[in-house]
C-alpha cells in the first residue's frame, strides 16, 4: 500500500468513526425513501419505530406517525432544497417502556437533487415535555400575576348562575349588573359556531372534578361583539366547615391581546387532521397524557377507544384516494357525534382513529365503542350512483389509578382492536382489563 | 470444508462449542463471531467478521464493544439484552450500519450464567 493510500485510508476511517459517533440520526435516502445510508443513531430511532428493518424505507417506517410526509417530499417541485425543518413526528411510545413521555422525534428533510434526500433525525421528546410544562405556566402566570384591575371576577352558584359581578365585569363587557346576575354565566359566552371548545357547563363540570379549569375563549360585550378572554373557574368551596363542600364557582376573566387570533388559526392547523377536522396525533398526545394525569390524581377512571377502519386498503384501491378521504371524513363525522363534548376524537394516522372519554367507566365506554360501531356501519357515502358501506373494528380500555402509562393503554385497545380484526371484523372487543395493584 | 466445520451452524451452534473450539475454527466459521468479557470488551473477533466489517482484529480487541465499534447495537434490542438477561439464546432481525451502509443481518445472542464469555453471533445473507 502505498502512503497516499494510506493516508487516504486514516482520513475515510476518520470520516467514517466521526458519522458514527454523530449523536444525530443521519439518513440518506432515495425519492422512493429507499435508505441507501444511514448511522447508528438513525437505525436506533428507525427500530424504535418498528419493522424498518424488513422495508429499509423511510416513508414505511414513519408512515404511522406522519402519513403527511410522504406527501410533503412527492409534493416538493423544486429541483433542491429544505423540505422540511424539525417536523415533529410523535411516535407516543417509548421502547422499554421506562419513560411517560411520548416520543418525539424531530425530522428535517433536505432534498440534494432528484433523487437523493438527506434526512436527520432527532429525539426531542425531552424538549416537547419541557415546552409543555412552560406552556402550561406560562397560562397560569399569565392569568394569574397580572394586575388586578385586568380581572372581572364573577360569583357563581352550584347551577353556573351569576349570583356576584364585580366592576371590572361592567367595565370589561359593558353590561350593568342587572343583566348578568341571576343569568347563567353562557351568557357570556361567544364561541366561534364552528370551534370545537367546551360549553360553559363542560367547563364549569372540568372545574367541579379538578377544581379549576383555564382557557382561552371569546367573551360577549354588551353591544353585541365580543372579546378573547383567559377564563378561570375555580370551584369555591364551603369555608365553615372541615368538608371540602362545593358552594359554587368563581369565574375570572381577563382580556387577552388581539393578536391571539392569529395564534388561533396556527393552532387549529398544528392540532387538527387536515383531512377529517379531528384531533391530529400530535396535539392528540398533548391533550391525552395531560387529561389522563387529571383522571389518575383525582382516581376518576378514563376511556380509549381504538378504531380502524375495516378493509381501508381496498377502499382506496377500488375506488381512488378521494373516495378514500371521503370514507375517513365519513366515520369521523359519525364518531364526533357520538362523543360528548370533553371527549377528544383524534385520528393517529391512516385509517386509525382514538377516542379518549375522561371519566368514562367501562360500561360508558362500551355503548360508545358499540354505538360507534353501528353509526358506521349504518352510513354510507355515494360513490357512482350506488352506496358504498364500511365498517370498522374497535377496542376499548379503561384506564384508572392503578393502570400505566397513556402508551400502555393505547396498546391495550390497540390489541383489543387487533383480536377485533382477528375475530371476524365490524366488531367492538374488550381490552385485557389491567389487574389493579394489590 | 471438511465436515466439521459444517457441523458448526449459525442456528446451533452453542456456547459451549464456542467456548471450546480453537481459533483456527472459529475463524473459518461462515459467520461472524465476536466474543466479550462481562465488561463489554471485545475478546473473540472472528476473521469472517473481520473481513465484513473491515476493521483489524488488533483494532478491535480489548475495546469495548458497543461503545467503540459497534454503537448501532448499543441499545435496548443487543446491548441491554445482555445486561437484563441471566441467560440469553435469541436470534432477531436487524440492520448493521456498518460504513454507513444499511445491512440486514441475523444476530444470535448467546449468554450463560457461569461462562466466561457472551457472544454475538452476525449471519449476513449472500
Amino acid at each position: 500500500m502505498t502512503a497516499v493510500d494510506d493516508e487516504f485510508e486514516r482520513d475515510s476511517t476518520d470520516l467514517l468513526q466521526f458519522l458514527y459517533a454523530c449523536p444525530v440520526g443521519l439518513i440518506r435516502a432515495d425519492a422512493t425513501g429507499g435508505i441507501t445510508m444511514l448511522n447508528p443513531v438513525a437505525m436506533q430511532l428507525l427500530l424504535g419505530l418498528g419493522s424498518v428493518s424488513q422495508s429499509m424505507n423511510l416513508f414505511a417506517a414513519i408512515e404511522a406517525y406522519a402519513p403527511e410526509l410522504r406527501h410533503v417530499v412527492s409534493d416538493f417541485g423544486a429541483e433542491q432544497g429544505q423540505i422540511c425543518q424539525g417536523h415533529r413526528l410523535f411516535v407516543g411510545r417509548s421502547q422499554g417502556g421506562k419513560t411517560e413521555i411520548p416520543l418525539v422525534l424531530a425530522c428535517t428533510i433536505v432534498k440534494l437533487n432528484k433523487d437523493q434526500l438527506i434526512v436527520t433525525l432527532e429525539d426531542i421528546s425531552e424538549r416537547v415535555a419541557q415546552e409543555r410544562r412552560l406552556k402550561q405556566a406560562d397560562a397560569w402566570f399569565s392569568s394569574l400575576l397580572n394586575a388586578k384591575d385586568d380581572f372581572a371576577i364573577l360569583g357563581l352558584d352550584l347551577d353556573g348562575r351569576i349570583q356576584t359581578a364585580d366592576a371590572a365585569v361592567l367595565l370589561q363587557t359593558g353590561f350593568a349588573e342587572h343583566d348578568l346576575v341571576g343569568n347563567h354565566i353562557s351568557i357570556l359566552d361567544r364561541p366561534d359556531p364552528a370551534s370545537s371548545s367546551m360549553s360553559m357547563p363542560d367547563e364549569i363540570a372540568c372545574a367541579h372534578r379538578d377544581g379549576w379549569h383555564l382557557a382561552e375563549s371569546w367573551s360577549a360585550l354588551r353591544n353585541g361583539g365580543r372579546y378573547r378572554c383567559h377564563r378561570l373557574i375555580s370551584v369555591r368551596g364551603d369555608e365553615s366547615g372541615a368538608g371540602q363542600q362545593v358552594v359554587g364557582y368563581t369565574a375570572v376573566l381577563r382580556p387577552v391581546a388581539q393578536s391571539r387570533m392569529d395564534s388561533d388559526k396556527i393552532r387549529r392547523r398544528l392540532t387538527t387532521d387536515h383531512l377529517t377536522g379531528v384531533c391530529n396525533r400530535a396535539h392528540f398526545f398533548d391533550i391525552a397524557e395531560e387529561e389522563l394525569r387529571r383522571c389518575l390524581r383525582t382516581g376518576r377512571p378514563v376511556g380509549l377507544i381504538s378504531l380502524d377502519i375495516d378493509y381501508f386498503k381496498l377502499v382506496n384501491d377500488t375506488h381512488g384516494h378521494a373516495v378514500g378521504d371521503q370514507v375517513l371524513k365519513m366515520v369521523a363525522s359519525a364518531c364526533a357525534a357520538v362523543l360528548r363534548p370533553i371527549d377528544t376524537l383524534a385520528r393517529l394516522g391512516g385509517e386509525e382513529f382514538t377516542a379518549m372519554l375522561p371519566g368514562a367507566d367501562a360500561v360508558l365506554t362500551s355503548t360508545v365503542a358499540e354505538t360507534m360501531r353501528s353509526a358506521i356501519a349504518s352510513a354510507s357515502i355515494e360513490v357512482g350512483g350506488t352506496d358504498l358501506h364500511v365498517t370498522a373494528s374497535l377496542g376499548w380500555v379503561v384506564g384508572s389509578a392503578a393502570t400505566g402509562s397513556l402508551a400502555d393503554l393505547v396498546q391495550q385497545a390497540d390489541r383489543a382492536l387487533y383480536t377485533a380484526k382477528r375475530s371476524g371484523r365490524d366488531r367492538v372487543v374488550e381490552g385485557r382489563p389491567v389487574s389493579p395493584v394489590a | 470444508m471438511s465436515s466439521d466445520q459444517n457441523a458448526f451452524d449459525f442456528a446451533t451452534i452453542t456456547l459451549a462449542d464456542l467456548d471450546r473450539l480453537d481459533s483456527t475454527v472459529i475463524n473459518d466459521l461462515s459467520f461472524g463471531v465476536v466474543g466479550l468479557s462481562p465488561e463489554g470488551l471485545v475478546k473473540v473477533y472472528n476473521q469472517t467478521e473481520s473481513r465484513a466489517a473491515g476493521l483489524s482484529l488488533d483494532s478491535v480487541l480489548n475495546t469495548h464493544y458497543f461503545a467503540t465499534t459497534a454503537q448501532c447495537m448499543n441499545n435496548f434490542m443487543v446491548a441491554q439484552k445482555f445486561e437484563d438477561e441471566p441467560t440469553l439464546d435469541t436470534t432477531l432481525d436487524y440492520v448493521l450500519t456498518l460504513r454507513m451502509r444499511p445491512t440486514p443481518v441475523k444476530l444470535r445472542l448467546l449468554k450463560g450464567s457461569a461462562a466466561p464469555l457472551r457472544y454475538i453471533l452476525i449471519l449476513r445473507s449472500k
